[in-house]
C-alpha cells in the first residue's frame, strides 16, 4: 500500500498552512437498502496558496467531496474546516455568509447570470456581500483573463471559453480563502481549456490564491501542484508536481 | 403522440391545476350567473303558474287603443257574469291609497297600493293571517308593511283616499304579495272590490278574473266570453296569461343575466391571457423536449397537435370544475339574497343543459384558442435545438410592424375618444368614447412589450436602491422577457383599468352632482307630496313662510299641458321670495311678466324656439294662450317646471292648484335641529307631505353610488383574482426555468431570504406596472366617459383610491409570489446545479 502511505505522510506534515481541512468525512445519500455511500471517511487538507486537483473515476465522489468542502451540501459525518471556521454545525444563513466571504466557485457550465454583463457578473459576489471592489485588483484580474474589451457583453454574446474566464475572474475578485472549481474546463476545447487553466495557475502563483479543482482530464490536472485521487468515496492516492503522464499512470493503476 | 401528451400532463398535475384555475373561475362565474337567474326565473314561473291555477279566463284591456285604454270598463263585469258557463267573475282594482303610519304621516316614500281582494276562489292573493275583508269597514295589509309599520290584526288603520281624506278601517288580515314586485315595493292595502274603487278613485278594472262553472273547460269559456265582449276587450285563458306574465318578468332577469355575463366575459378574457402566457412559457421551456421529439421523427403537425391537445384537456377539466363552481356560486348568491330578506322566489338549483353547453364550449374554446399561437411557436422549434446546451435567452426587439399597428390603433383610439368628448353628452358620445377606449387598450396591449422595459426601470428604481443586489436582479428579471411580463401585467391592467374607471366615474359624479345641487338647489329643505303624486295645500307654504326659523320659502306648482303640436309638457310656476332668483342661461327672469314664459334648455331644443319667439300653450281654464319666451335655463338640474310662467298667470291658466313642492332655506344663525323641527311641525297636519333636506338627498345619492361602487368592485374582483393567478403562474414557471440561476446565486452567497425577496420584488414590479398602466387608462377614460354623461362635469381623480389600487396591486403581486419564492428558496443548491 505505497499509495496510501504517501497520503498519510503528506497529511502528517501538519496543516498549519492549510486553507481547507476535512477529517473523517462521510456522506451517505438515501437510506436503508437504497443508501449510497458517496464518501466513506476522507481525511484531506488543502494548503494555502496551492493548486490542488481532485481526480478519480466517475462516481468516485469527487463532486460530492467538493460540495461538502464548500458547504453546499451537508455532511453525514466528520468535520470540515475552512480556515479557522468549522462548517459542520453551521446553519444555512451562516453557511451562506461563509461562502460569500471566503469561497469562490467555478462550475462546469451555467456560471453566469444571463441578465448581467460580464463586468456585472464579475462584481456580483462583492455586490452581494456589500463590499467595494478593489479597483486595482479588478483591473489586474480583468487584464490577466484578457476580458477588457468584453466587459459590457452579456453571457450569450461570449464564447464558452470567454464565459469560463469571466467565471474565473469572478471567483478571483473577492479574494476568497479558497476557490472550488468543478470541471471548469469540461465544456471547453483544449486551447480555451489551457487558457483558463493557466489563469488559474497564475492566480495561485501571483495572487497567492488557493484553488481546489475537480477534473477528469490528466492534462488539466497537470497544471496543479498536487493531485489527489478518489475511488469509491475514499482517498486512495496523491501526486505532487504531476505531469499528464504520471497522472494517467496513476489513474490506470486505480482503475485496474 | 397522445400518450406522450397525457404522460406530460400527468407529470405536471400542479401546474395543470394552476392553469386550469383561471378558466375554472371564469366559467364558474358565467355558469353561476345562469344558475342564479335560471333558479329565480323558475321560481317566478312556478308562482305565476300557481296563481293562474285559480283563474280560468282573464279579461284584459283591448290591445292597441292607445295609452288611454289601459283599463277594462267596469260595465263589462256584468256582461261577463251573464255569460253561460261562468261560475264567478271579479274585477281587479289597482290604484294607490296612502296608509298612514303610527307617526301620523303617510308611510314610506311612495303611497301604498290599493287593491281589491275578492272573496272565494278568485282571490289572487294568499291570506296568511286573519281573514279577507268582507265589509267596507275592513281592510288587510301585506305582511311586510304590517311588520315594518307595526300593525297587527285587530288594529285600526287609517288610509287616505285619492282626495287625501282620511278613512279608518279595522285590520282583519294579512296577505302575501307573492310575485308582484310592484306591490312588494310600495306595500299594499287590500279592500273589498267596491271599497278599493272608492279609496283609489279608480273607475275601471285592470282586468276581470273569471272562474268556470263545473264541467266547462277554460278554452270553451274563453271563447264564449270573447264572443260576448266582442272587440271591447281581450280575453285569454288564465294559463296563457300566467305564461305572458312570467315571460315579461323573465325580461327583467335577462337584464341581470346580461349585466353579470359582461363581467364574466371580462374574467374570461383575462383568463385567456393567462392561458396564452402559460402555454407560451411552457413551450419555451420545453423547446428541448420538443426538438428531441422532432429529432426522433415527430412531424410539425404532431407537435402542434400535442400542444392543442394539452390545452383541450386543460380546457375540459377546467370547464367541468367551472360548472361545479358555478353551481356553488349560484347557490351561494341565492343564499346571500335570501339573507338580505329580498322576497325572491326560487326553484331548485340546477345546471340547465344550456348552462352546461355554454360553460363547456366557452371554457374549451377559450383555452384552445389561447393556446393556438404558442402551439404554432412550438412547431417552429428546429430539431437542432435539442443539441444546444445553453437555453437561449428570449430576445425581444421592437418590430416595425408592432409599432405601426400600435400607432394605428392608438391614433384611432385617441381620435374616437376626442370625437366622443367633443360631442354633446349622450349615449352616442359615450359609445364613441367606449370604442376609443377599446382601441387604445388594444394599442397598449400590442405595445406592452415595448413599455415594460422603461416602466420596470421606473418602478424598480426604488426597490433596486432599497433591496440592493436582490432588488436590482429582480428588476433585471422583470425586463428579461418583455413579452411574458407584458402579457402577465396586461391581465392585471384590465381589472385595474375598469376599477379606476368606475371610481373616477363615481367620484366625479358625486362631486358634479353635489356642485349642481349647491348651484341649482341652494335650499336646505324640500317638502313634497309623497311619491310626487298629488299636491300639497297652499296653506302649508303659508305656514312655512310664517316660521321665523326659515328664510325664502318658495312653492312650485305645475300642470301638464300640450304646447303646439309637440305633445305634453310640464307647465308651472314658482312663488316669489326675497332671496330666490333663478339663474337664466339666456334672457332674464326679470322679464317674466304676464303673458311670457321661461323654458328649460331641452324644451327650447324640442320646440325649436328661442328667446323672443312665441309658444301656444293649451290651458285648462283659459283656452290656448300665446306666450312669449323671455328666458331659458338649464333644466337638467333646476327645480323649476320645464315651462315656467308667472305666478298669477298660472292660476288663471290652470286654476288654483295645490303646491307640488316647497323649498325652504334655514335663516342664518338658526340651528339645524330647530329648523328641522319647524319644518316638520308645519308639515305634520298634512300626512302626505314628506320633508327632505339637501343633506339627506346628498346622503341618499352617496349611498346609492357607494353601493354601486361596491357591487362593481366586487364583480371586477374576479378578473383581478384571475390576473393574480396569472402572476403566480408566470413566476412559478420562471422560477422553474431559473432553477440553476437561483442555485448559482445561492452558491455565491445570496441568502434564502434574499432570494425570496428577489422574487417578491419582481412580482411587486410586475404588479405595480400593471396597475400604473391601468390607473392611467382608467383615469383618462373615466374622465372622457364623464364628459359624455352630463354637462358641467367637475372631474375628480380619487387619489387615495387610485394610490390604493397601485399599492394593493403591488402587494397582491408579492402575495402571488409567496409560494414560488418559497419553492425557489427551499431547493437544494447541489440538486439544482445538477438539474438540466
Ligand atoms: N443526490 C444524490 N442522491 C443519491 N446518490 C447520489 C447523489 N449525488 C451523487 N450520488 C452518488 O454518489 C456517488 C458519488 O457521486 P459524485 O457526483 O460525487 O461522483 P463524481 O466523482 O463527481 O462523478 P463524475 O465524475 O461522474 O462527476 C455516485 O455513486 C452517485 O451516484
Ligand atoms: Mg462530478
Amino acid at each position: 500500500m505505497t499509495i496510501t502511505g504517501e497520503v498519510g505522510a503528506w497529511n502528517a506534515r501538519g496543516n498549519a498552512a492549510s486553507a481547507v481541512v476535512a477529517r473523517g468525512l462521510t456522506k451517505v445519500y438515501g437510506q436503508g437498502d437504497a443508501a449510497v455511500h458517496a464518501l466513506r471517511g476522507v481525511d484531506v487538507s488543502f494548503e494555502t496558496s496551492a493548486f490542488t486537483a481532485i481526480m478519480g473515476p466517475s462516481g468516485s465522489g469527487k463532486s460530492t467531496l467538493m460540495h461538502c468542502l464548500a458547504g453546499l451540501d451537508a455532511v453525514s459525518g466528520g468535520k470540515v474546516h475552512i480556515g479557522d471556521v468549522e462548517l459542520t454545525g453551521l446553519n444555512d444563513k451562516q453557511l451562506t455568509l461563509l461562502r460569500r466571504e471566503r469561497i469562490g466557485f467555478i462550475f462546469q457550465a451555467f456560471n453566469l447570470l444571463p441578465t448581467l454583463t460580464a463586468e456585472q457578473n464579475i462584481r456580483l459576489p462583492l455586490e452581494i456581500s456589500g463590499r467595494k471592489a478593489d479597483q486595482d485588483l479588478f483591473d489586474r484580474v480583468v487584464e490577466t483573463v484578457g476580458l477588457r474589451d468584453r466587459l459590457g457583453h452579456k453571457p450569450t454574446e461570449l464564447s464558452g471559453g470567454q464565459q469560463q474566464r469571466v467565471a474565473v475572474a469572478r471567483a478571483l475578485i473577492s479574494k476568497p480563502q479558497v476557490i472550488f472549481a468543478d470541471e471548469p474546463t469540461g465544456n471547453l476545447d483544449s486551447r480555451s481549456g489551457a487558457e483558463v487553466l493557466s489563469f488559474l495557475r497564475t492566480s495561485v502563483r501571483e495572487l497567492g490564491q488557493t484553488i481546489v479543482m475537480v477534473t477528469h482530464d490528466p492534462v488539466a490536472a497537470s497544471y496543479a501542484d498536487r493531485v489527489i485521487f478518489l475511488r469509491d468515496g475514499l482517498l486512495v492516492s496523491e501526486l505532487m508536481r504531476p505531469s499528464p503522464q504520471s497522472v494517467l499512470d496513476t489513474l490506470m493503476k486505480l482503475e485496474a | 403522440m397522445l400518450k406522450t401528451t397525457l404522460a406530460g400532463l400527468r407529470a405536471h398535475k400542479l401546474r395543470l391545476l394552476l392553469t386550469s384555475l383561471a378558466i375554472t373561475l371564469g366559467v364558474g362565474f358565467i355558469a353561476g350567473t345562469f344558475v342564479l337567474t335560471d333558479t329565480i326565473e323558475a321560481g317566478f314561473r312556478q308562482k305565476f303558474a300557481a296563481a293562474a291555477d285559480k283563474i280560468d279566463v282573464v279579461v284584459l284591456p283591448a290591445e292597441d287603443g292607445g295609452r288611454e285604454r289601459q283599463a277594462v270598463g267596469a260595465d263589462l263585469l256584468e256582461k261577463v257574469r251573464g255569460v253561460e258557463g261562468v261560475a264567478d267573475a271579479q274585477g281587479v282594482v289597482r290604484g294607490t291609497a296612502a296608509l298612514i303610519g303610527k307617526d301620523g304621516k303617510a308611510a314610506g316614500d311612495y303611497p301604498t297600493s290599493a287593491i281589491s281582494i275578492p272573496e272565494g276562489r278568485l282571490n289572487r292573493t294568499e291570506i296568511t293571517g286573519g281573514a279577507a275583508p268582507r265589509s267596507a269597514a275592513e281592510a288587510v295589509l301585506d305582511e311586510n308593511t304590517a311588520k315594518t309599520r307595526g300593525f297587527a290584526v285587530g288594529d285600526r288603520i287609517t288610509v287616505l283616499d285619492s282626495k287625501n281624506v282620511k278613512h279608518e278601517f279595522t285590520l282583519v288580515g294579512l296577505f302575501d304579495v307573492g310575485v308582484d314586485q310592484a306591490l312588494a315595493y310600495s306595500g299594499a292595502v287590500g279592500f273589498t272590490t267596491g271599497t278599493a274603487m272608492k279609496m283609489s278613485g279608480e273607475k275601471d278594472f285592470r282586468k276581470i278574473d273569471v272562474a268556470a262553472a263545473e264541467g266547462v273547460t277554460a278554452e270553451t269559456l274563453r271563447a264564449s266570453v270573447a264572443t260576448a265582449l266582442g272587440t271591447g276587450a281581450q280575453v285569454e285563458t288564465g294559463a296563457k296569461h300566467a305564461e305572458e306574465l312570467a315571460a315579461a318578468n323573465g325580461a327583467d332577469t335577462k337584464i341581470l343575466t346580461l349585466g353579470l355575463l359582461l363581467f364574466g366575459l371580462v374574467a374570461m378574457f383575462v383568463a385567456a391571457l393567462v392561458i396564452y402566457n402559460t402555454f407560451n412559457i411552457l413551450v419555451a421551456q420545453r423547446t428541448r423536449e420538443m426538438a428531441l421529439l422532432r429529432c426522433i421523427g415527430a412531424t410539425r403537425r404532431q407537435v402542434f397537435g400535442s400542444i392543442v391537445l394539452e390545452s383541450a384537456v386543460v380546457g375540459l377539466i377546467s370547464s367541468v370544475l367551472g360548472l361545479l363552481t358555478g353551481l356553488g356560486l349560484g347557490a351561494g348568491a341565492l343564499a346571500v339574497i335570501g339573507r338580505t330578506g329580498l322576497d325572491v322566489p326560487t326553484g331548485a338549483v340546477a345546471l340547465a343543459p344550456r348552462t352546461v353547453a355554454v360553460g363547456m364550449v366557452l371554457g374549451i374554446v377559450v383555452t384552445v384558442a389561447a393556446a393556438l399561437l404558442p402551439a404554432r411557436a412550438a412547431t417552429r422549434v428546429a430539431p437542432i435545438a435539442a443539441l444546444r446546451s445553453q437555453v437561449e435567452e428570449q430576445t425581444f426587439r421592437t418590430g416595425v410592424v408592432r409599432v405601426a399597428f400600435a400607432g394605428l390603433f392608438l391614433l384611432a383610439g385617441v381620435g374616437a375618444t376626442v370625437l366622443g368628448v367633443t360631442q354633446d353628452p349622450g349615449e352616442a358620445a359615450l359609445f364613441t368614447v367606449m370604442g376609443g377606449g377599446a382601441l387604445t387598450f388594444l394599442a397598449v396591449l400590442i405595445l406592452g412589450p415595448v413599455l415594460v422595459k422603461p416602466l420596470s426601470a421606473l418602478v424598480g428604481w426604488l426597490p433596486g436602491r432599497l433591496f440592493g443586489v436582490p432588488g436590482r436582479l429582480a428588476v433585471d428579471n422583470s425586463q428579461r422577457n418583455p413579452k411574458r411580463s407584458a402579457t402577465t401585467t396586461v391581465a392585471l391592467t384590465i381589472g385595474v383599468t375598469l376599477m379606476t374607471l368606475i371610481s373616477v366615474l363615481t367620484a366625479t359624479l358625486r362631486v358634479t352632482y353635489n356642485a349642481k345641487l349647491d348651484e341649482q338647489f341652494p335650499v336646505d329643505y324640500l317638502v313634497a307630496s309623497q311619491g310626487d303624486q298629488g299636491t300639497l295645500p297652499r296653506a302649508l307654504a303659508e305656514d312655512l313662510r310664517a316660521r321665523p326659523e326659515l328664510a325664502s320659502v318658495v312653492a312650485l306648482r305645475a300642470a301638464s299641458a300640450k304646447i303646439g303640436k309637440h305633445g305634453e309638457f310640464e307647465v308651472g310656476t314658482f312663488t316669489a321670495a326675497a332671496d330666490f332668483t333663478p339663474k337664466a342661461a339666456t334672457g332674464s327672469f326679470g322679464d317674466l311678466k304676464p303673458g311670457t314664459a321661461a323654458l328649460a334648455d331641452y324644451v327650447v331644443k324640442d320646440l325649436k324656439v328661442e328667446v323672443g319667439d312665441t309658444i301656444a300653450v293649451k290651458t285648462t281654464e283659459d283656452g290656448t294662450v300665446q306666450l312669449k319666451v323671455v328666458a331659458t335655463f338649464l333644466g337638467e338640474n333646476a327645480l323649476l317646471p320645464e315651462v315656467t310662467v308667472p305666478e298669477q298667470d298660472f292660476d288663471g291658466y290652470f286654476g288654483r292648484l295645490g303646491d307640488g313642492q316647497i323649498i325652504a332655506d334655514v335663516k342664518d344663525g338658526v340651528a339645524e335641529e330647530n329648523a328641522r323641527r319647524a319644518v316638520e311641525a308645519a308639515a305634520q297636519p298634512y300626512p302626505t307631505a314628506k320633508v327632505s333636506s339637501s343633506t339627506e338627498i346628498r346622503g341618499e345619492f352617496d349611498e346609492a353610488l357607494d353601493m354601486m361602487l361596491m357591487i362593481i368592485t366586487g364583480l371586477l374582483g374576479l378578473a383581478i383574482l384571475i390576473s393574480l393567478l396569472g402572476i403566480a403562474n408566470t413566476l412559478s414557471l420562471s422560477v422553474h426555468e431559473r432553477t440553476r440561476e437561483s442555485a448559482l446565486l445561492r452558491a455565491l452567497g445570496l441568502t434564502r431570504p434574499q432570494l425570496r425577496r428577489m422574487l417578491s420584488v419582481e412580482a411587486l414590479v410586475l404588479g405595480v406596472i400593471g396597475a400604473l398602466v391601468g390607473v392611467a387608462l382608467g383615469a383618462v377614460f373615466g374622465w372622457a366617459a364623464t364628459t359624455t354623461m352630463t354637462t358641467g362635469v367637475v372631474f375628480q381623480l380619487p387619489v387615495p383610491q387610485v394610490l390604493a389600487f397601485v399599492a394593493l396591486s403591488g402587494l397582491a403581486g408579492v402575495v402571488a409570489a409567496v409560494l414560488p419564492a418559497r419553492r425557489a428558496a427551499r431547493a437544494s443548491i447541489v440538486g439544482s446545479l445538477a438539474s438540466g
